[in-house]
């Protein structure tokens, strides 16, 4: 059986479960009106222009609608495993447990596009924002490594999770220091310096700027955001990969599979 | 031929994790337990809850690694060399969960057989098969959640053959079953036996064990009380060996506390 068999199968397994679960559907269907509107409202009362809702409202609900939807899909989906035995199950079956659960990354992350989508659409129909581009393959690439660089972030997040049964609190917590962490809603600039340098670690902070920028007249920073944003994905695919061989040993040695 | 063998095998658990937690406390819960399991037996481990079955069979299972001590399955350490393991051993735990509770009972069969490297063209067949053997053909595109505590565990049961293991570790199978679906799951024991399956054993139903197992464990808090055939554990506490095992099982747990055996 190909590695390959086993991703898809578990790319269309979790998409399955995903979708059945209430509470995915509410974070993929509506959870992107909300995060359109606090966002809208927030930029609205601020005297914001066209430039800033385009990016801070149109662009920051749709990846905040994306990582949420991650949040509650990948990265929890570990605690729903481990609750219902089925994480120990797949981790001491015959399959590397890494391309099993990358399988179910993009099973989750695919359903998550949608929420970015829907967000980006009902943002900008709401505030009668137009968005235009010059060069729609940049828009194309710059798509498409923000969801690579979410992708990462994911496995290296649930791996970390494995370790610990307080997956939901950690769930919880992650969602909005993250989303000002990464300048979906404000830019980084804002953030108190280490944290701002701090934020630069992460592949989330560039694709957004990456995002951005193709969006925007201006595309003279792309290339330089677009080798930041690759710099940090290899960084993190990196860092997953050490997590995955220090949590293959660990989770065995604490015992951290299953609920009991 | 040995195709388990545990030496002195110990597992801890620290209770009360964390940097600033000053009330930890460890928990010996296997205390260097030494077995073997012979190349087509039926091996019991019977024990109160929380005795350290499932513990033991964690680690048998490559789950859980060991504290101390050496434990091999197949002629490989199961810390460590866990790859070589995996595809010739499966195991089922009792009760509802190891399932995807939304897909239906092929779809899951489906998945865990590409996890378990079943190759395509056997797999669908193979399936039906499983699916006729627990007898729950007619419900096989129902959804799990629909079902009942012990069609679950006929999946569950259904599962653990997908990859036809050498050996089949069951942690109290027929927790939850019905008289019939328990009798069931024996008759389902003795046939996959009978083609040469190794059977490790953990259950709470002394008839089952007195009627499967070729020799049993008796576990008390992480270690061996006695470990014998089912009619020398009889003999051995002055029973007569017609008697049923649970009043041999009762006498060893309430008196010989400190007998290690």
């Amino acid at each position: 059986m190909k590695s390959s068999s086993v991703l898809w199968t578990s790319f269309i397994l979790q998409m399955k479960q995903s979708f059945a679960r209430p509470m995915f559907k509410y974070v993929m269907l509506v959870s992107p009106f909300l995060s359109s509107v606090i966002l809208g409202e927030i930029y609205r009362y601020a005297g914001r222009g066209d430039e800033y809702f385009l990016s801070y409202v149109v662009l920051g609900s749709g990846l905040w609608s994306l990582w949420g939807s991650i949040i509650f899909s990948s990265i929890g989906d570990i605690n729903r495993e481990r609750f219902t035995n089925t994480l120990s199950i797949i981790f001491s079956s015959p399959t590397d447990f890494r391309i099993i659960w990358l399988g179910k990354i993009l099973g989750n992350t695919f359903l998550s596009v949608i929420s970015f989508f829907i967000s980006v659409l009902f943002s900008s129909i709401l505030y009668g924002i137009t968005i235009s581009f010059n060069n729609f393959g940049f828009v194309l690439l710059s798509l498409l490594i923000t969801i690579v660089s979410f992708i990462i972030i994911s496995i290296s997040t649930s791996y970390l999770l494995t370790l610990s049964r307080k997956t939901t609190l950690f769930m919880n917590c992650l969602e909005f220091p993250f989303m000002l962490l990464f300048g979906f809603a404000f830019p980084v600039s804002m953030l108190p310096t280490p944290i701002m340098y701090f934020s630069y670690i992460f592949p989330i902070t560039w694709v957004i700027k990456l995002l951005r920028s193709s969006f925007s007249e201006n595309l003279e920073n792309f290339g330089y955001y677009l080798s930041f944003s690759i710099l940090t994905i290899v960084l993190f695919i990196f860092i997953s990969h050490l997590l995955y061989k220090i949590i293959y040993k660990q989770t065995k040695i604490l015992g951290t599979l299953d609920m009991v | 031929m040995k195709i388990i063998e545990a030496i002195n095998l110990k597992r801890d658990f620290t209770i009360g994790k964390g940097i600033f937690n000053k009330n930890k406390k460890t928990i010996n819960a296997v205390k260097g337990i030494n077995f073997h399991v012979e190349s087509g037996e039926i091996f019991g481990l019977l024990g109160q809850n929380g005795a350290g079955k499932t513990t033991t069979i964690k680690m048998l299972i490559t789950m859980l690694a060991p504290t101390s001590g050496t434990c091999e399955v197949l002629g490989h350490k199961t810390f460590g060399e866990e790859k070589q393991i995996r595809k010739n051993i499966n195991f089922i735990f009792g009760g509802e969960y190891g399932l995807y509770r939304r897909l239906s009972a092929r779809d899951n069969l489906r998945y865990f057989a590409n996890l378990y490297k079943v190759p395509i063209k056997d797999r669908d067949n193979y399936i039906n098969e499983l699916l006729e053997l627990v007898e729950m053909s007619d419900r096989a595109d129902t959804p799990i959640e629909t079902f009942s505590k012990g069609m679950t565990q006929r999946i569950q049961i259904a599962r653990g053959l997908i990859n036809k293991p050498k050996i089949l570790f069951l942690d109290e199978p027929t927790i939850g079953l019905d008289p019939l679906g328990a009798e069931m799951l024996r008759v389902t024991i003795k046939k996959i036996n009978s083609q040469g399956t190794t059977i490790f054993l953990t259950t709470h139903n002394m008839y089952e064990a007195d009627e499967l197992c070729n020799r049993i464990a008796i576990i008390n808090k992480g270690e061996f009380l006695i470990l014998d055939t089912p009619k020398n554990i009889k003999i051995s506490t002055g029973i007569d060996e017609k008697d049923t095992l649970e009043e041999a099982y009762i006498k060893i747990i309430k008196g010989a506390k400190n007998e290690i055996i």
